[in-house]
């Protein structure tokens, strides 16, 4: 995850103190992750050595001053051609079950046909669960983030689902030829 | 299984021939199952396996070539034609992936329309469709004609009309086949939701993953034979899962 990208975006409405970028990064931004303090100061300090963030120091009458963390043009900049720009697509080609199926067909005590079931069974396992968990989760309104991160979930699922099917019909060929 | 072990369902030694010597295709090759009460049972494979088929035969629409169904206790090759009929109307409900609403009547009138035809009090039969309309989400639709609704509150008419008879059995032939994605989430939650929640047992035919993944059990079929057969209970919980994404990020 780029914790770098979101707190550029946390802090493009003015200044922030490094304390609340946890609360806000879980609150609005990704609510199914949680981020350590040392995440966020690490990445705070590497940015603040690239020239993206700087620290201004607010004073305070009845407690102690605070200190905020505030973009650079740099920074604005570099937020500016992320949000703008396309992100690289992983397609996660160097895919294990597809690794698993190449072995299979070479070793020949193997069977091709029974990997693709039984990853068929763990795929339907994992889409039943997260079909329960969108229930659960439409049930108690949850915010749109984590229903936008479900359905990405399923998609991704059930993708996996239709080239399991699709290999199968594939090999069913190569076997009747 | 959820509250009781009672059978819904049980087939036993089902075959289906179509046609004869050289146009003979063997739809329907020997199969055993069973669906508890309660149940939500989703039956998958590729397009011919015999899916549509085998609902078909245990909605008592299409006669076995050999073999027994019983549903709800009743072996449909000891009814005649009439009992077997009854049977249909008063304990099975059916859901097709076209709506099938009679476009002249209002929603509540399609729903009742079963009631009625079975002979039953108009007022009562009204009763009961504006009750089986509540359960799918849609009492202010009633008075609307099937035209003035969108294509997934048909389909929510459509599950109104199949629940009126508080039937046994509910089957489900590519329940959202005509919808849009989004739509055919809202009708795949809403049939959930009567198994959760009312204890309705549902049989269901469909060749989406993921529509398949929210029933309790994934039957697979392969050229009429059961090649597959999954249970989906015994998974990771809803706030588990929700946990977990954590981690997957």
């Amino acid at each position: 995850m780029g914790i770098k990208q979101a707190i550029l975006g946390l802090l493009a409405d003015g200044p922030v103190h490094g304390y609340d970028l946890k609360a806000e990064f879980e609150d609005q931004l990704v609510p199914t992750t949680k981020l350590n303090f040392g995440q966020v100061y690490t990445t705070l300090d590497r940015m603040k050595r690239d020239g993206l963030v700087g620290q201004e120091v607010i004073s305070q009458t009845e407690r102690p001053d605070k200190k905020v963390y505030a973009l650079t043009n740099a920074g604005r900049k570099e937020l500016e051609e992320w949000l703008t720009g396309p992100t690289t697509l992983d397609l996660d080609l160097r895919n294990e079950t597809f690794l698993k199926l190449m072995v299979a067909r070479r070793v020949d005590w193997a069977d091709p046909k029974r990997v693709l079931a039984v990853e068929r069974r763990a795929c339907l396992a994992r889409l039943h669960e997260m079909t329960q968990a969108r229930t659960k989760a439409e049930r108690d309104s949850a915010p749109v983030q984590t229903m936008l991160l479900l359905e990405l979930a399923l998609l991704r699922l059930e993708a996996f689902a239709k080239w399991l099917e699709r290999c199968e019909e594939v090999l069913s060929q190569e076997d009747a030829e | 299984m959820t509250g009781n072990d009672k059978s819904a369902v049980e087939v036993l030694g089902l075959t289906k021939v179509f046609g004869t010597g050289d146009t003979r295709v063997e739809a329907i090759c020997g199969i055993d199952l069973k669906i508890t009460e309660g149940e939500f049972v989703a039956v998958m494979g590729p397009s011919g396996s015999g899916k549509s088929t085998l609902l078909h035969l245990i909605g008592g629409l299409d006669e076995p070539t050999s073999g027994h169904i019983v549903v709800g206790g009743d072996d449909f090759s000891s009814l005649d034609d009439d009992a077997l009929t009854m049977l249909r109307r008063r304990r099975i409900g059916f859901v097709f992936q076209a709506f099938n609403l009679i476009t002249v009547l209002t929603a509540e009138e399609n729903v009742a329309l079963p009631l009625v035809l079975d002979g039953m009090d108009e007022a009562e039969a009204q009763r009961r469709a504006r009750a089986a309309l509540e359960r799918t989400g849609l009492t202010d639709r009633g008075s609307h004609l099937p035209a003035e609704l969108s294509g997934g509150e048909q389909q929510r008419v459509a599950v109104s009309r199949s629940l009126v008879n508080e039937p046994l059995l509910l089957l489900a032939d590519e329940p959202t086949g005509n919808l849009d994605s989004a739509t055919s989430d809202q009708i795949m939650s809403l049939l959930r939701r009567l198994v959760n929640d009312q204890g309705q047992t549902i049989l269901m035919v469909t060749h989406n993953a993921r529509h398949a993944a929210m029933a309790d059990r994934i039957i697979t079929l392969r050229d009429g034979r059961i090649v597959e057969q999954q249970s989906l209970k015994n998974g990771r919980s809803a706030d588990q899962v929700l946990a977990d994404l954590e981690s997957a990020l």
